[in-house]
């Protein structure tokens, strides 16, 4: 496939300023540039001032997440040929305040998963021979997080109210839920069985379409509660466990 | 975990449960409940009398039958409280400051149970007057 | 006692509700689905009260209730009234799915619950609709 001219519509802005802007910027572009890589060479040939964020490349790390065209994507792993139109627009992920251009402040994001405690063990830490621990189907779950806020980007409930606990946190409790190793796993529940938990997640799944790590976050809010409905109709039966 | 988890203590993860939970499973059963209700309150009304239940007399006729005041009566309940806890949920998701949400808890609470007392009170005086 | 979530601003993009929940571009089916159920959701609470409220003509004797039953056959009425149908089927069984899923019943076959459920609310719709129009 030959080089095409790609027109990049890209989200512009800065502290202070009043209102965002979009700039169109031309660059060439191969069957193997990626978004990223187009966004580093406007940034490297057109515009220094044009600030994005990334780290691997190669969709492990989590940190280049965005919205192209409208949809949440990781920008390092979409190709910009293969989206098919003759401009791309790109956005900050939704939800998360913009620091500057495309990145936006992931501090929200991080303390969620700072108060669920960052239980995670990566698919790839096991070897295939290992035994899968007892009650659990296989290991390709939470521990596949990369922690990239795309879930959160696309959510529908967060995008009118961001003190939702949000798709991957929720996602994240369920995970020490399902195996907790120990440790006492009731506070979380409570944690999310509030106002701003699990039951505030309308069904939309738009966490599940958007996350490029199968971590499938829609589906382990509905494990939750799953749990906490069994529990409530165990309590109103006189057969809830006090803790 | 315990280190990582230092920023807040158990006991204030905890406290933050509330009765949204049940909230929304009383919200779910509603309307599964509303599914056979107003399923039988429309096939009633529309599909069982010729031409679908109309004029004065035929209402009046319809709301004797102790059934269907049984039915309708048990209709004004659910669908009001399925329906203003559906309005508490939108609300909830425009982010409400926690005194703004207690202010709308109480007014649907009062008028919820306004418009139920005039829905019954309604369903009572149609079958006095088919007498 | 503190709250553990804050709330952030961005001065850069103010929230918006509406297109959070309705603007579907780049969105997918479930989010369809949501926004739909949202809508009915209003439309039929709306309906509800105004149905309560028609209902006290009822109190007044026959002559108020037999003019309106007299306007509600009208076309414009009976058009209202495959719109409420619509409402109506649509907001039942889509409700259907989303209490299973948000138990957590059957959540992985969410998307096949929306077709198969919705599917045959609008099978009901279209006979409704022609029954409302011909009976």
């Amino acid at each position: 496939m030959a080089e095409q001219l790609i027109d990049f519509k890209v989200f512009r802005y800065k502290q202070g300023q009043a209102a965002p802007t979009y700039e169109t910027f031309q660059t060439l572009c191969d069957e193997n540039t990626t978004v990223l890589v187009a966004l580093q060479d406007i940034r490297h040939d057109q515009d220094g001032s044009l600030i994005l964020r990334h780290s691997c490349h190669h969709a492990s790390c989590g940190t280049c997440g965005m919205r192209i065209n409208g949809k949440e994507e990781l920008g390092c792993v979409v190709k910009v040929l293969e989206l098919g139109t003759s401009t791309v627009t790109v956005e900050p992920m939704r939800n998360m305040p913009v620091i500057s251009d495309l990145v936006v402040d992931m501090g929200p994001f991080y303390d969620r998963f700072n108060t669920v405690g960052m239980p995670f063990i990566r698919q790839s830490e096991f070897m295939d021979e290992a035994e899968i621990a007892e009650g659990l189907e296989t290991y390709t779950r939470c521990e596949n997080c990369i922690e990239c806020n795309l879930c959160v980007s696309a959510c529908p409930i967060m995008g009118s109210d961001e003190t939702y606990i949000g798709p991957a946190a929720l996602a994240a409790t369920w995970r020490v839920v399902e195996e907790p190793r120990g440790l006492r796993t009731q506070p979380l529940l409570d944690w999310v069985d509030s106002e701003n938990g699990c039951w505030r997640c309308h069904v939309a799944y738009e966490c599940n379409a958007a996350c490029p790590s199968e971590v499938y976050p829609g589906d382990k809010i509905m494990a939750l509660r799953r749990d906490l409905t069994k529990r409530k109709f165990r309590g109103l039966f006189g057969r809830g466990r006090k803790d | 975990m315990d280190s990582t988890m230092s920023r807040r203590s158990l006991e204030q993860m905890a406290a933050r449960r509330d009765r949204s939970g049940s909230l929304w499973l009383i919200q779910a059963f509603s309307g599964l409940l509303l599914v056979i209700i107003l399923g039988v309150h429309m096939i009633a009304h529309h599909f069982i009398v010729e031409g679908g239940l109309r004029d004065y007399q035929q209402v009046l006729d319809y709301v004797s039958n102790p059934v269907v005041f049984t039915v309708e009566a048990l209709f004004v309940v659910v669908a009001v409280i399925h329906a203003l806890l559906g309005v508490r949920a939108i609300i909830t998701d425009l982010r409400p400051s926690a005194g703004t949400l207690r202010a709308v808890n109480w007014v649907l609470v009062v008028f919820g149970a306004l418009t139920i007392g005039y829905g019954v009170y309604l369903a009572v005086a149609l079958q006095q007057l088919a007498g | 006692m503190m709250d553990d979530i804050q709330p952030t601003t961005d001065p850069a993009r103010p929230k918006s509700p509406l297109r959070a929940w309705f603007d579907l571009r780049g969105r997918s089916l479930s989010t369809l689905a949501f926004a739909l159920n949202r809508l009915t959701a209003i439309g039929l609470t709306v309906y509800l009260f105004l149905h309560l409220a028609v209902l006290s003509l009822l109190l007044r004797g026959p002559d108020g209730w037999d003019s309106f039953v007299r306007l509600a056959r009208s076309p414009l009425f009976l058009t209202l009234d495959v719109v409420l149908l619509f409402g109506v089927v649509y907001h039942m069984f889509n409700g259907i799915r989303v209490a299973l899923v948000g138990m957590g019943v059957a959540n992985r076959q969410q998307k096949g619950l929306f077709y198969g459920l919705v599917g045959l609310a609008m099978v009901l719709f279209v006979v409704g609709a022609i029954l409302i129009y011909t009976k």
